[in-house]
């Protein structure tokens, strides 16, 4: 399909500004590509679906990209998954090569990103045609793995983790229930407002953008610290493409890490950057070297990070589930639009499929122009303050949970709520993002589990004797438990012996 | 209930079937988790082990004035209308998260506040025409 009969020229400039306003969003520090994307969710209400994808799908390359610029520069990753940035970005800042880091981080980027995108365009469809078939019995067992998943990923207790992702979906539970009409959970005095539940997106940018703006005022908003940034004269210091001789298999391997650990449902960009990084050091010709200021480690970070978003795209598009929280967000803009993403999604709608194909190439390409020329001009924006940035955040927050239901306050209230629960959970042990999944998952949860039981007549063994689909779906999800409880303990050992 | 595995479907609850599982389930988790904390805090005893819910030194004001502000601003949307207290919400956070009442940070907090929210009222209300409170 041509790309221009698909994409409509408001969509490309939509994507335009999405890469620009996500690589700003993402410079700056405590500000990730998730709460750019809540921010500006609301804003595609008035769109059709094309032209939010192409704004979405833009925010999100530019954030994750973004992200790049405060790591090197100033030892703090922008976004969680440039973590591994800073580990060799921040010491060639150091020597006065920031601006080489920089451009090597750039170019990695856009060949995660290409990798990726060409993963799953071959992928998702294969995926999606595969689940048509699924009964109700796997799509619940798939929506459980995708918990356990998450609550083994995310980091501190397990528990807590299985835990917040079950708090998330009895949370969801709350309001009718489609099937026979009937209300639960409500309290009384809320009949009305909390029918339908509470909605997404309110809850959404309240754990995210208000619980950080609550958390950040607590540390009383301190300033970056303000560093000269040497941008290299030097001649000798300055970026080459020839840096990426001999990194070809870097690049394409942390690419492919970087895509596979976005595909996992739940698991976040620090694990893809985490991982790609290990790997690049276990491949390393010189280890040692790793840490101190190597373009090798840039490139793994960079493009592993940049990968995960064609990977966290593919068990969205094609399963339903979103790969990570800002795709978790994604899902608020299909369901604003009504569309019901599935395994149907890809065969159903062929035109928004590969619009977000396209607009991934586009956003791609704008995002290695836009950052590879005027580096210098977005380095400035780690310096933005942050007394400005972030009452304009949440007067978009506020604004946008208003809007979302056509004028709902109750919804602001909802924002509140989420915010001061956003805030106070990761200081108690309970992670937001299992909450998160739990939430958005929890009602197809249910209506698998009552689906299946209707077939059965109630019968719970059904779950484990429903076909050879079923028992593969129990046996990954014992191993993921079982990973979990292991590297839970390695880990607890190693911080008992440090 | 005859059989453990079996769990009875009738129409008229099959909105309870799942919450209660999950609630059930809940309750179980957080009994343990309740267990385990117990453990830790009494296994470290006379190690000074507390827990700190606030960081060191935490910024009362700016967290607390963020709270009440946010609360303000939701309860004056609806009688003040978007402009009037959007303004207000605007002008006074980035005043408090400056922290000082120069002439230069009432200037700066003036600026922030009516560009942004004339711009957002723009380009929102008018150029997208959502609802706006």
């Amino acid at each position: 399909m041509p790309m221009f009969e698909v994409l409509t020229p408001l969509s490309v400039l939509l994507c335009l500004f999405g890469v620009l306003i996500g690589i700003i969003m993402g410079s700056i520090p405590g500000m990730t590509a998730t709460m750019a994307i809540a921010i500006f969710l609301p804003a595609t209400y008035a769109l059709d679906m094309i032209n939010s994808i192409g704004l979405l799908i833009g925010l999100y390359v530019g954030g994750i990209s973004g992200g790049m610029v405060p790591a090197v520069l100033l030892n703090i990753p922008g976004t969680p998954s440039s973590l591994c940035t800073t580990f060799d970005g921040y010491p060639m800042t150091q020597n006065g090569e920031g601006e080489k880091a920089l451009k090597v981080g750039i170019t990695a980027s856009i060949i995660g990103g290409f990798v990726s995108l060409s993963i799953l365009f071959f992928f998702a469809p294969v995926l999606a045609s595969f689940a048509i078939d699924f009964s109700a019995v796997d799509k619940f067992l798939i929506v459980v793995f995708a918990l356990t998943v998450i609550a083994s990923i995310s980091k501190g207790s397990l528990l807590g983790g299985v835990f917040s992702g079950v708090l998330g979906v009895f949370i969801s539970l709350i309001g009718r229930f489609p099937d026979n009409n009937q209300i639960r959970l409500v309290p009384p005095g809320f009949e009305q407002e909390l029918v339908y539940g509470f909605s997404l997106l309110p809850v959404l940018i309240g754990l995210f953008a208000i619980g950080q703006n609550l958390q950040e005022s607590e540390e009383g908003l301190v300033a970056a610290s303000h560093q000269k940034i040497d941008l290299a004269k030097n001649k000798a210091k300055q970026f080459k493409f020839r840096i990426f001789k001999g990194q070809f298999v870097n690049t394409v391997r942390s690419s492919i890490i970087g895509t596979f650990v976005g595909m996992l449902p739940g698991v976040g960009g620090s694990a893809a950057s985490i991982t790609s990084y290990s790997q690049a050091k276990n491949f390393s010709k010189n280890p040692e070297k790793l840490g101190k200021g190597e373009p090798e480690g840039m490139i793994a970070s960079e493009s592993a990070n940049n990968g995960l978003i064609g990977g966290a795209l593919v068990p969205l598009l094609s399963l339903g589930i979103p790969g990570d929280s800002t795709t978790a967000i994604l899902v608020g803009a299909f369901l604003l639009q009504g569309i019901e993403v599935g395994p149907l999604f890809i065969t159903t709608n062929p035109d928004l499929w590969s619009g977000i194909v396209f607009a991934l190439v586009i956003a791609n390409i704008a995002m290695f122009i836009m950052m590879f020329f005027s580096i210098k001009y977005f380095a400035k924006i780690v310096y933005i303050p942050k007394h400005i940035i972030f009452p304009i955040i949440m007067l978009m927050c506020v604004v946008g949970s208003y809007a979302i239901n056509n004028g709902v306050m109750f919804d602001v209230w909802t924002l509140l709520l989420f915010g001061l629960v956003g805030y106070i959970f990761p200081k108690v042990g309970i992670q937001i993002a299992p909450f998160l999944i739990g939430f958005i998952l929890g009602t197809q949860g249910e209506k698998y589990f009552i689906d299946s039981l209707k077939g059965s007549g109630g019968d719970l063994t059904v779950f484990f004797t429903d076909g050879p689909l079923a028992i593969g779906l129990w046996v990954v999800i014992i191993v993921s438990v079982v990973y979990a409880v292991i590297d839970n303990r390695r880990t607890k050992k190693a911080e008992s012996a440090s | 209930m005859s059989d453990f595995f079996t769990i009875e479907m009738s129409y008229n609850t099959y909105h309870i079937i799942f919450p209660r599982i999950i609630l059930g389930i809940l309750i179980i988790l957080g009994l343990i988790l309740l267990a385990a904390n117990i453990k830790k805090v009494v296994g470290k005893e006379g190690n000074g082990v507390s827990f700190k819910f606030f960081t060191e030194n935490y910024d009362k004001l700016k967290l607390y004035g963020t709270m009440i502000l946010l609360i303000v601003y939701a309860l004056a949307l609806p009688r003040l209308g978007f402009l009037a207290a959007s303004l207000l919400f605007m002008f006074a956070i980035t005043l408090l998260y400056i922290g000082n009442v120069k002439l230069r940070s009432i200037f700066i907090s003036l600026s922030n506040s009516l560009a942004t929210v004339l711009i957002v009222w723009y380009v929102f209300g008018n150029l997208f025409s959502i609802t706006l409170p």
